[in-house]
């Protein structure tokens, strides 16, 4: 495996001398996230998600399929997430180091699992035809949390995307094109997000870290919460062991971290649905 | 969730195994079970059982992942194919992925906790056995990699010591079994004891931010007690040993 | 006089200069032939992206190369780089350059060194060096003195501070005494600072938060955020200090 040249040990008696004071190495305070920037692509449920420089293209796309036969209501959500080498040189194609495993296993427990999607609404008749959902992750640049900006990007991509709306007559089902009746939203019970924590020894902990943060920092911490107050996903694999108390710190900082990137992500899908046409005539 | 229709906790405060809320399954610790490796241990909490060997300090297998300054550790998780009985719920379509996070995730909590930087340019090489799983495989995993370490006589700076939480309505239940895993949220803990400071959390279901401090605080106490469990064995065991060096030693006196 | 040059296109060259001297960037073309021209006089065109320089040399010697943009280093004869030491050997290090191949410092390219006094340097040691050889069929070697003094001029290791990367033209920008960016900023934040050619710059200040404004400033002048101006320099200390 292509390992990265550690950084010099100056960078770290650095790092921690500026964390000591609260300082951080873009001029950003210790629990303050890096500029989140939504692309959004001509088609729907298509975003670029721009975390500082790192970036993450999300796409959705929808086919129709036989549902499972024990679970005839429900449809599927499938999510693609292989980091290639193009968003840093450390990762390799078809194999999957530990990150990227965590990586690909948080997102998935975060959108997936928390049922972040209703899957039964994307049925269409019973047994027979279910919506797919694919989610496919571009990874495009790692500079550090890729994990946030994935979740974001995803959230993001399947709250802007439509489907093609379908009726029902009998065993008969017709999809309308986009041209002929307006495509529906998907029904979304709530907005899982990620959060990322870095830690280092006997220090405050930090948010959304940089590549130079998360490779010297001696702990993660990844929180998935979403606007409601409910934690969906806690990810804390080992690292500098933490008191309960600086755990619960976290946990409240976050909710209300969450809250804002919600609203900031609505009003970014609000600007891009008043510039966009979707409604027929 | 799955679809199984199990009472969790019926009208009299019991569980589906006949538990109270907070009693822990019949544990078994063995040390030393393996006599090729460095170390070893099986641990039985409930019906899961888990064997861990331990190899090193020893050179690396790899040349690339030596570290100048410390010791690596590599993280190998199997299951044996039997171990999820009559389709247990722990069917796995990439079950590889999952195997591959619980390594991680293992590596990474024994990190901080074994003195690395004792064995510079070399490998502790772990290698986690599932030989029946019935919940709970990542904290009796933890537990047994613990004992495993022990006994290779690693250095270590405290125990480290695993639970699975989890919550019915408002009531928090401690170490599930697969049923209950599959139909709770649950949160796995993994802590220091002598500090109580947490060095492993995770959480995979949604839960209201409000039950968790409740649930973690829950966590902590039972590794405590765990770690007096798994003390008593160690100790009975270096018993065995000291006793074992003294006869020697009286025997050289005699002499 | 300098002009944009693209790949491909050809560099013209005064016919009056008695000899010419092609620097990086640009080459012979065998494929084309210029119209006006005799057969054997060949074509000149660029081979990268950037700016054409030229300067006169000795003896009406003309000196032309292509000044362009990118972050990867190769090495070359004399630059002065940061290298990052990765390895211990018993004869020497191997260091980072953040070039294709490491390069290697030997244990007594250090001044005063000798068979039984050599400096020892720990893993992740930054260092100020000069390339001593760079061949492309061998692995670069640096120094840390100057060969003709033997003295360290500055060359070594270098203790606390910090290193930022940047473009390599940036680089060669920082080095330049016209170019503002630098002045301006020693006005009103004094700081020691060594910029390696291989797109690394050091420095140290008095206080992590002028060290941290100093970061922001290069790099925000490499990405262009930032003019390199004296007036948005001057107003982006100002900014970063607050």
């Amino acid at each position: 495996m292509v390992r990265e040249v550690d950084p010099p040990s100056i960078q770290k008696e650095f790092l921690l001398q500026a964390l000591a004071e609260g300082k951080r190495l873009d001029g950003r305070i210790t629990l303050e996230q890096r500029e989140v920037n939504f692309v959004f692509g001509e088609e729907l449920g298509c975003v670029e998600c721009r975390l500082g420089k790192t970036a993450v293209l999300a796409q959705v796309s929808a086919s129709i399929v036989k549902p499972r036969d024990d679970r005839p209501y429900e449809g599927f959500l499938l999510i693609n997430s292989e980091i290639g080498p193009m968003a840093s040189s450390v990762y390799e194609s078809g194999r999957s180091s530990d990150d990227e495993i965590l990586i690909t296993r948080l997102l998935e427990k975060s959108i997936r699992r928390t049922e972040a999607i209703d899957r039964e609404a994307l049925c269409i008749l019973a047994g027979e035809k279910v919506w797919q959902l694919r989610l496919t992750l571009h990874f495009l640049s790692d500079s550090g949390n890729l994990l946030d900006c994935a979740s974001l990007a995803a959230m993001a991509a399947l709250k802007h995307f439509r489907k093609p709306e379908v009726e029902v007559i009998g065993d008969e089902v017709i999809i309308h094109s986009p041209d002929e009746r307006a495509p529906v939203p998907l029904a979304i019970h709530h907005t899982p997000l990620c959060l990322t924590f870095a830690y280092y020894e006997n220090l405050p902990p930090i948010l959304d870290p940089t590549h130079l943060e998360s490779t010297l920092c001696s702990g993660t911490l990844t929180l998935t919460l979403n606007a409601q107050r409910e934690i969906c996903v806690l990810s804390k694999a080992g690292g500098t062991p933490l008191a309960a108390s600086e755990i619960m710190g976290v946990v409240n900082v976050g909710v209300d971290r969450v809250r804002e990137m919600v609203k900031h992500l609505e009003e970014a899908l609000e600007r891009d649905r008043e510039g966009r046409v979707v409604e027929v005539r | 969730m799955s679809s199984s229709r199990l009472e969790i906790l019926n009208d009299g405060g019991l569980r589906h195994d006949a538990r109270r809320p907070y009693e822990l399954r019949s544990t078994s610790f063995a040390l030393s079970t393996q006599s090729n490796a460095e170390g070893s241990s099986t641990v039985t909490q409930g019906l899961t059982t888990i064997a861990v060997s331990v190899y090193g300090p020893r050179e690396p297998r790899s040349r690339a992942n030596a570290s100048h300054d410390r010791a690596v550790i590599s993280v190998e998780v199997g299951v044996v194919p039997w171990a999820q009985g009559g389709g247990g719920g722990m069917k796995r379509t990439r079950g590889d992925k999952r195997l591959q996070e619980i390594g991680a995730a293992i590596r990474q909590t024994f990190e901080p906790v074994i003195m690395t930087h004792l064995y510079p340019r070399s490998e502790i090489a772990i290698h986690v056995q599932v030989l029946s799983a019935d919940g709970g495989i990542l904290p009796t995993s933890i537990n047994a990699t613990t004992l495993a370490l022990i006994s290779a006589g690693i250095s270590l700076t405290d125990y480290v010591t695993s639970i699975s939480i989890g919550l019915h309505l408002t009531q928090p239940l401690l170490d599930l079994s697969q049923p209950e895993e599959s139909d709770l949220p649950s949160l796995v803990v993994a802590s220091l004891p002598s500090s109580g400071k947490i060095t492993l959390a995770q959480m995979e279901t949604r839960l209201h931010v409000d039950r968790f401090q409740e649930m973690m605080d829950l966590g902590v106490e039972a590794c405590k007690v765990l770690k007096d469990e798994m003390e008593g064995v160690v100790k009975e065991k270096t018993r065995k040993i000291v006793e074992r060096m003294d006869v020697r030693g009286v025997a050289v006196e005699e002499q | 006089m300098t002009s944009l040059v693209l790949p491909g296109d050809s560099i013209p060259l005064p016919s009056s200069s008695k000899s010419i001297v092609l620097g990086p960037g640009i080459a012979a073309s065998t494929s084309r032939v210029q119209s006006g021209r005799s057969q054997d006089a060949p074509a000149c065109i660029a081979t990268r992206l950037g700016l054409l320089g030229s300067a006169k040399g000795k003896e009406k010697s003309e000196q032309y190369w292509v000044e362009g943009s990118s972050k990867r280093y190769i090495p070359a004869q004399k630059d002065m780089v940061l290298g990052t030491i990765i390895a211990r050997h018993a004869e020497g290090y191997r260091v980072d350059l953040g070039s294709a191949q490491m390069a290697s410092l030997e244990g007594l390219a250090f001044e005063g060194a000798t068979k039984r006094s050599k400096p020892n340097l720990k893993v992740g040691t930054l260092v100020y060096a000069r390339v001593s050889l760079a061949n492309r069929d061998m692995e670069p070697e640096i120094e840390c003195f100057d060969p003709n003094t033997g003295k360290a001029e500055g060359f070594g290791e270098l203790k606390g501070g910090l290193m930022v990367t940047c473009s390599l033209q940036l680089c060669r920008k920082l080095l330049n005494p016209k170019f503002p960016v630098l002045p301006t900023l020693a006005a009103s934040i004094p700081f020691e600072i060594a910029v390696g050619l291989n797109g690394r710059v050091w420095f140290k200040t008095e206080t992590v938060s002028e060290s941290i404004a100093l970061k922001r400033i290069i790099e925000g002048v490499d990405s262009g955020h930032i003019k390199a101006e004296k007036e948005d320099v001057e107003q982006a200390v100002k900014e970063y200090l607050a």
